[in-house]
């Protein structure tokens, strides 16, 4: 059989270009990779194996080609629908489904933790009567179970999000708006008072506790410490707003702080000195 | 007709030319404006505006940024690619098809002038497109930032908390990885027969691309051979558009760092120096 | 123009040009062994039936083809070459042009391309749009021109840079026989201008009218080449025309020409040209073409 070399070529060019962009991605790899693993770094790995029966084949290939944010973001929409349903196994499912998909974003994690704490507890209990019907001790008992729930919840956050305060926030909220444990509350509130980017007021929360459990002297050390740390006004320079100056409220932390001299009978001699 | 020519064009050796290239780029430029290509982003601005406002309904708080922005730059990855692929394909084989590559190769143009036009062309077409896209979303964010920190002062303590700049640079960035999509589809283009076929091979690599990460991170874990050295080289073959993305959670909260941003910008580059050198060899092969 | 130009316009020498079907051979064979050589100053008929090669011979000597084997010259200078386009024109079969621009902007595109100074560009577009009569619809899009309006554009861009062989591809297909007229005379224009045109047509009664020589082409192959009044001319006849004669005159003449050693071959009655009729009865739009 004769052969045509002409009609090869077509092939040839094929060959040459496939030769030529290997050698192009083989040369630019080392100067790609940095770069490749900063974007990784800022990627947790997917567990798909968790997902792929709670999604289609589409949405996961969505996933793996770097939408998982705004995959995470549809799901939490659709979350939110099931929410207003008062549908408590779709809205858990969801609602691990969607920071599984993206566990980033703190928003989730938060409110996430918010409907399993506050909202389920309100859905069981209208179904098993209502609070009129279903007793105190019940009552109790449905709370401790979902606010167990959360607390796992938001613990695995941590796992993401290490020691982010607005998860101890959280946390501490949980013990205190459901359980009613205000020292495990107080503690939660230390723990985010003490990570460099907390709210201010998760520090002003904490004496409030401490004060609640008698702890009166401690909340005055804790005061004083926190108003040396508290800006008191703007600066450009230094970087702080005056949303940042309002939000410190030295001035209330002082007046909590001549509060407690009050009630602790501190001499004026030895009162705080701004 | 003035017989007595002002400019002498014969024994002028016709060297590489840069203005040849631009008027090339600035007419397909002008096609794909009077083509109305730019109409559907008055659609997309639309469907963004609306989603923000859908957003307001689910009462997110300081998130609901988070979520305009994901939705934003999801919009502009998603309608860009299409763009870049649909504009890349119709404005090379409207050339072939309408005979006009004909008219133009009979000039003394060099078809390396020609391809690099095409690109360019396209290349500024979906520069716009990302420049408005971009815009548009800063507009978007800035409005509901203001709003929600009139209503929402609590977190935003330190501040607005979108780093606008880094926005920026990430539509920049969706531009690059564009622009490495287009030297691709034109590469297509240059042996492919049919409009159709390019449109379909552009959106193949646009997926390889993006899942290309997958091929690299498991060839390790290949256990037959031949096999593994088919996902080696498949990692080698096509770019990693995943690199491009550092939208997730960008902007809001996390900065970018300069020196990754060369680097990919360098990476985008460079690739498409390759493959649209690459679409020229592959052009000039071609029997118009 | 460099000192030491070529005689001919285009040099084609032993010129083969086959495109491969598959890849176990089989081909087809576009043009086979063709050499030509095209004068300067002269129009230059290529013509042959559909698919005997002659478009594929203007793109290779437009250099968008390789030849596979031979090579082909314009002005001296190997095809293939971008330089060797500096001085030709072309307007290619049924041009779609970009339907989008104004004929002027479009005009001017191709000027810009070919390198046309800017100082002169904005005159000189404007010249060969007058030239080719488009003036008054040079601000209109191209997709709205006739064929014949299309056809006039495409020769406006073709001679923008003022080429000195302009190729035209069939620029009366699908022209109306006003339009085509008008080529025509554009055409003979161009040659008193000195430019060298090469035309394909198979619509031959026009290319007998205008061009100097001639070249058939068959199956790729040249089967004759030469100079049309060489070609088609009868040099041993000769016809005379004069008013209507008598039988008794015509015998009469017949007679006289007999004596002399003639021969009387046909007495017919000469008829125009239908062309020629249509032309003659139909309207000749305005120059500006927006009449169409």
């Amino acid at each position: 059989m004769k052969f045509n070399l002409a009609a090869f070529r077509p092939a040839l060019t094929g060959f040459l270009v496939v030769v030529a962009l290997a050698l192009t991605g083989a040369a630019v790899r080392p100067f790609e990779e940095p770069a490749w693993q900063f974007v990784k770094s800022k990627q947790p790995a997917l567990k798909l194996d968790s997902l792929q029966g709670a999604l289609g084949q589409g949405v996961t290939v969505g996933l793996l080609g770097g939408f998982r944010a705004i995959v995470a973001d549809f799901f939490w929409i659709k979350t939110n629908a099931v929410w207003e349903d008062n549908d408590l196994p779709k809205t858990q499912t969801f609602i691990k489904l969607v920071t599984a998909i993206d566990p980033r974003p703190l928003y989730f994690w938060q409110n996430g933790s918010r409907m399993i704490a506050y909202d389920m507890p309100n859905w069981r209990i209208t179904e098993e009567g209502g609070y009129d019907v279903v007793p105190q001790a019940r009552q109790r008992k449905i709370d401790e179970q979902q606010s167990a729930v959360a607390l796992n919840y938001l613990n695995e956050a941590f796992g993401h999000h290490p020691d982010a305060p607005l998860l101890h926030v959280e946390i501490a909220n949980v013990y205190l708006n459901r359980l009613k444990d205000t020292a495990s509350a107080a503690e939660a509130y230390r723990r985010a008072a003490l990570q460099p980017d907390a709210p201010y007021y998760a520090g002003r929360i904490y004496a409030e506790l401490l004060r609640r459990l008698g702890r009166n002297a401690e909340a005055y050390a804790w005061l004083k410490q926190l108003y040396r740390t508290l800006p008191k006004e703007a600066d450009a320079a230094k970087g702080i707003t005056p949303f940042q100056v309002e939000a410190a409220m030295a001035p209330v932390v002082l007046e909590r702080i001549r509060e407690l001299e009050g009630e602790l009978n501190i001499l004026e001699l030895q009162a705080f000195r701004p | 007709m003035n017989t007595a020519f002002p400019f002498p064009l014969s024994g002028r050796s016709v060297p590489f030319s840069l203005g040849r290239l631009g008027i090339v780029a600035g007419n397909t430029f002008l096609e794909a404006v009077r083509q109305k290509l730019f109409n559907f982003l008055l659609l997309l601005a639309v469907a963004l505006v609306a989603s923000a406002q859908l957003f307001r309904e689910f009462n997110f708080g300081s998130s609901e940024l988070k979520f305009i922005s994901d939705f934003g730059f999801g919009a502009m990855v998603f309608f860009g690619s299409t763009l870049t692929i649909a504009a890349t394909a119709q404005l090379f084989f409207s050339e072939i098809e309408n005979r006009t590559a004909l008219t133009i190769l009979a000039k003394p143009i060099w078809r390396t002038e020609f391809i690099f036009g095409k690109f360019l062309g396209v290349f500024a077409v979906v520069g716009v497109f990302c420049a408005l896209t971009t815009i548009l979303l800063l507009g978007l964010l800035y409005h509901r930032e203001t709003a929600l920190m009139t209503a929402n002062p609590e977190a935003f303590e330190a501040g607005r908390i979108i780093h606008y700049g880094d926005l920026v640079l990430m539509g920049v960035l969706q531009w690059l990885k564009f622009g490495v999509l287009a030297a691709f589809t034109l590469l297509i283009a240059s042996f492919s027969n049919t409009n159709l076929y390019t449109v379909v091979m552009g959106f193949f690599v646009l997926v390889i691309c993006h899942l290309q990460y997958l091929a690299r991170d498991a060839y390790g874990s290949v256990a037959s051979l031949p096999l593994r050295l088919l996902v080696q080289l498949l990692g080698y073959i096509f770019p990693n558009f995943q690199v491009f993305n550092l939208a997730d959670q960008i902007g809001i909260g996390v900065g970018i760092d300069a020196a990754v941003f060369l680097r990919v910008a360098g990476y985008a580059l460079i690739y498409i120096a390759v493959i649209g050198a690459l679409a020229v060899y592959s052009f000039r092969n071609r029997e118009i | 123009m460099t000192p030491n130009t070529p005689a001919s316009a285009i040099e084609i020498t032993g010129l083969t040009k086959d495109f491969s079907l598959n890849l176990r051979g089989v081909k087809l064979r576009a043009v086979e062994n063709l050499t030509l050589t095209v004068p300067q100053g002269e129009v230059f008929g290529l013509l042959g039936p559909n698919g005997s090669g002659k478009s594929t011979t203007i793109k290779i000597i437009l250099g968008l083809l390789e030849p596979t084997v031979g090579e082909c010259k314009v002005f001296g200078v190997p095809s293939g070459r971008v330089d060797s386009r500096l001085n030709v024109g072309y307007l290619p079969e049924a041009p779609y042009f970009y339907r989008y621009l104004s004929g002027e902007e479009l005009v001017r595109f191709y000027a810009r391309i070919c390198g046309v100074p800017k100082k002169v560009l904005k005159d000189r577009v404007r010249e060969v749009i007058d030239w080719v009569g488009l003036t008054g619809a040079s601000h209109r899009r191209v997709g709205t021109y006739s064929k014949g309006m299309l056809q006039r554009i495409g020769l406006a861009q073709a001679l923008v840079h003022d080429p000195r062989l302009i190729i035209l591809d069939e620029p009366t297909a699908g022209v109306d026989p006003v339009g085509s007229a008008e080529i025509s005379e554009l055409i003979l224009k161009l040659k008193k201008q000195g430019k060298t045109v090469l035309i394909t047509s198979h619509l031959l009664a026009q290319i007998e009218d205008i061009c100097d020589r001639v070249a058939i082409l068959d199956k790729g192959k040249l089967i004759v080449e030469g100079a049309v009044n060489d070609l088609v001319g009868l040099r041993d006849r000769q016809s005379l025309i004069v008013d209507s004669l008598p039988p008794a005159e015509l015998d009469e003449l017949r007679g006289w020409l007999a004596a002399r050693g003639h021969v009387l071959n046909a007495v017919e009655q000469p008829r125009t040209r239908l062309d020629q009729l249509f032309l003659s009865k139909v309207s000749r739009p305005k120059k500006e073409g927006d009449s169409q």
